[in-house]
């Protein structure tokens, strides 16, 4: 018999779905402090350098945000696919194919197209890019029940190696002949998204439009309902009539419509050319834990992928303090494995057994005697 | 006819698919016992960074190994206690473990003063077998003239394969990763048996990892699996958890991979990102066949329980 008693939580209160958490994060920052001390580096140091790059002042500010903006989308990919037990692990690829579909269009319009003309049609190539490659997955998913886990993962690397091929490994159109160094041509200005503030651009109004369109969907309309259905239990869902292929096909469709558009999003206002290795920094498998964080919620996808980028968009300053950028990777892994964690503790409520009455122990040394 | 193109890429697809083979024979004790880790990439790169580290300072190639099978079980048992004792989304964990496992093995070898990135491979791997079998005709280079590590690994695929079907052991793991509740029935230790068998996938994609950077490539670069670890996931499930079938994908995950090489020699040019798709390509191929075949049920035989939580107190 476990000293440890552990039953289940009947109702989550705020404090225990907001407190949990919070004291996770707190975990993961002193283990990442463990980690810095054990390299010889100064965790107080590295923690007041990223608050300064990525949280304090307006500059901070939208760095961070600029990079929370293709979190959020690759967030809500996973967040609306894992709904209903679809595993799209694929929104790594869905964003290459959407950044290529969106630079082809940039480049293939012509310049002087007017920006809300020449950006809609980017966002709208980027959606059909990543929808069709879910689509690989989606297709035999729907009609083979192929395990998709396994196929948007492979098509991950496939779109990878193809967004090299065609900046490194070709002569493409989307590859900037001038240049000796392979580099993805520039777009034009008027593709590139308009700006908000410095170098945030609306973007992040888009991104978080969606991610309300996505809650009200689930919430309140019948697609959404059909959704929900299938995730409590696809069973009972085929039970009540839900077609649960087509709506499978439409929700992995979608998810890799959200990932395009990330992919659309970043070439018009970040990297205004088709660029591999700024776009090849697993957005879509951090989108994924993201999605878990916030519960599958898309509201709740919002303030992890800004605090995930906080910590993304500090990792340029670490190199002025010494420290190896791949801490940042490090530290969003560790929040993710201990907010996981955590979440034992949201469902479950965990304390120690109360000691078994004495009457029931057997007595050892009933006279006192001794040896 | 000892160097011939043919020759060659045989001998190279068994070293380029031992650390796929040892990474994804883990794996398919670990699922088969109802564990679904997706950290293998994760846990191979630490493998890898422990495993040159200790090469670098010990030049012991045994020790080199054991130090990044080490790594990778404690990586795997960090998926243990989230999945088997807290359990968690097992697909959520084992990609957190990919994030964590990428990001410190990057960290840690570009860490300090003369980070590994500088470093030489410190472990010569030479050949198991003397000259005189290695150097026969077509028959030497590609069964007699690798090193100890291909031919151990074809041993513990005979090893985990028996034990598998034809011991008492193998029949717990198994009926832990079919039926949970009436294997504790029966009175075995599911949370035991199962934090056993993910210690033991990790070990495999450790050893996987350090065999890679040490024998496969040679030296130490940031994110050098390059999807290795995926392929050993989807591998796991084309072999139908079956360790001889993965034995056989995985030499055929090494052809592949050598297959840029073989093509260069025989003066065919297909673009080098290409070459780096076909893996990838044949995965999915294969995955979607198999699905489409009329009797799938037969041929894609998961663990029942793979991926689901058991919790007592629900039985």
């Amino acid at each position: 018999m476990s000293r440890i008693m552990v039953t289940p939580r009947p109702q989550r209160s705020m404090g225990v779905r907001i407190g949990v958490p919070s004291l996770s994060l707190l975990v993961a920052m002193l283990l990442g402090a463990l980690i810095l001390v054990l390299t010889g580096a100064d965790p107080v140091e590295v923690y007041r350098t990223m608050f300064d790059a990525s949280l304090n002042g307006t500059v901070a500010l939208e760095r961070t945000l600029t990079y929370a903006t293709p979190l959020i989308l690759t967030g809500l990919a996973a967040a609306i696919a894992f709904r209903v037990k679809v595993y799209n692990i694929g929104a790594e690829g869905q964003l290459f194919m959407g950044a290529i579909g969106a630079s082809a269009v940039a480049l293939t319009l012509p310049s002087g197209t007017p920006t809300v003309l020449m950006v809609g049609a980017m966002m709208v190539a980027g959606a059909l890019a990543g929808l069709v490659w879910a689509g690989f997955a989606a297709v035999p998913k729907a009609f083979l029940g192929t395990d998709e886990i396994i196929t948007t993962l492979m098509l991950n690397f496939v779109a990878l190696a193809f967004m090299n091929y065609l900046i490194f490994g070709s002569f493409s159109f989307l590859r900037d002949p001038t240049r000796p160094v392979p580099q993805g041509e520039a777009i034009p200005a008027s593709a590139t998204m308009p700006s908000i503030s410095g170098r945030l651009h609306i973007g992040i109004l888009i991104a978080v439009g969606l991610a309300v369109v996505l809650w009200w969907v689930l919430r309140s309309t019948t697609f959404g309902f059909r959704m929900r259905t299938i995730g409590d239990s696809p069973r009972a869902a085929r039970y009540a009539g839900i077609g649960v292929p087509l709506t499978t096909l439409a929700v992995l469709s979608i998810s890799g419509a959200l990932a395009g558009v990330a992919g659309a999003i970043e070439v018009s206002g970040v990297t205004n050319r088709l660029d591999p290795q700024s776009l090849a920094i697993e957005l879509g498998y951090t989108g994924i834990v993201i999605a878990a964080v916030a519960r599958l919620n898309p509201i709740g996808v919002v303030p992890v992928a800004v605090l995930l980028a906080a910590i993304a968009a500090a990792g340029g300053s670490m190199q002025s303090i010494g420290v190896q950028v791949q801490v940042v990777v490090l530290l969003q892994g560790l929040i993710f494995l201990s907010v996981t964690a955590g979440e034992f503790f949201v469902t479950n409520k965990v304390a120690l057994r109360p000691p078994p009455p004495t009457t029931i122990q057997p007595v050892a040394d009933p006279v006192g005697g001794g040896a | 006819m000892n160097d011939s193109v043919l020759v060659l890429s045989i001998a190279s697809a068994l070293v380029a698919g031992t650390p796929i083979l040892l990474a994804a024979l883990g794996e398919i004790i670990t699922e088969r016992a109802g564990v679904m880790n997706l950290g293998i990439e994760g846990m191979m790169l630490m493998g890898a960074v422990a495993g040159f580290w200790c090469g670098v300072h010990t030049g012991s190639l045994t020790l080199s190994l054991l130090v990044g099978g080490l790594a990778g079980a404690a990586l795997s048992l960090v998926h243990a206690v989230l999945a088997i004792t807290l359990r968690v989304n097992q697909t959520v964990s084992g990609l957190s473990l990919v994030i964590v496992g990428s990001g410190l093995a990057a960290f840690l070898g570009a860490a300090g003063e003369t980070s590994l990135l500088e470093r030489a491979n410190g472990v010569d791997v030479d050949q198991l077998l003397p000259d005189a079998l290695a150097d026969l005709p077509l028959v030497g280079p590609i069964l007699f003239g690798y090193d100890p590590v291909v031919y151990v690994t074809v041993i513990l695929v005979g090893v985990a394969s028996r034990v598998l079907y034809r011991s008492a052991a193998g029949l717990s793991l198994r009926a832990v990763g079919e039926d949970p509740a009436a294997a504790d029935a029966a009175g075995l230790h599911v949370v035991r048996i199962r934090y056993l068998a993910t210690t033991i996938g990790g070990v495999g994609a450790g050893v996987g990892g350090a065999y890679l950077v040490l024998a496969v490539l040679g030296t130490w670069q940031t994110g050098l699996t390059a999807g290795v670890g995926w392929i050993a996931v989807a591998l796991v499930i084309l072999a139908g958890w079956r360790p001889w079938l993965a034995l056989a994908g995985a030499y055929a995950f090494g052809a592949l991979r050598g297959l840029g090489f073989t093509l260069q020699i025989a003066q065919v040019s297909i673009p080098s990102d290409f070459l780096a798709m076909i893996p990838f390509v044949a995965a999915y191929v294969v995955v979607v066949a198999v699905s489409a075949s009329p009797n799938r049920s037969r041929r894609v035989a998961a663990p029942a329980a793979l991926g689901e939580p058991y919790n007592r107190e629900e039985r």
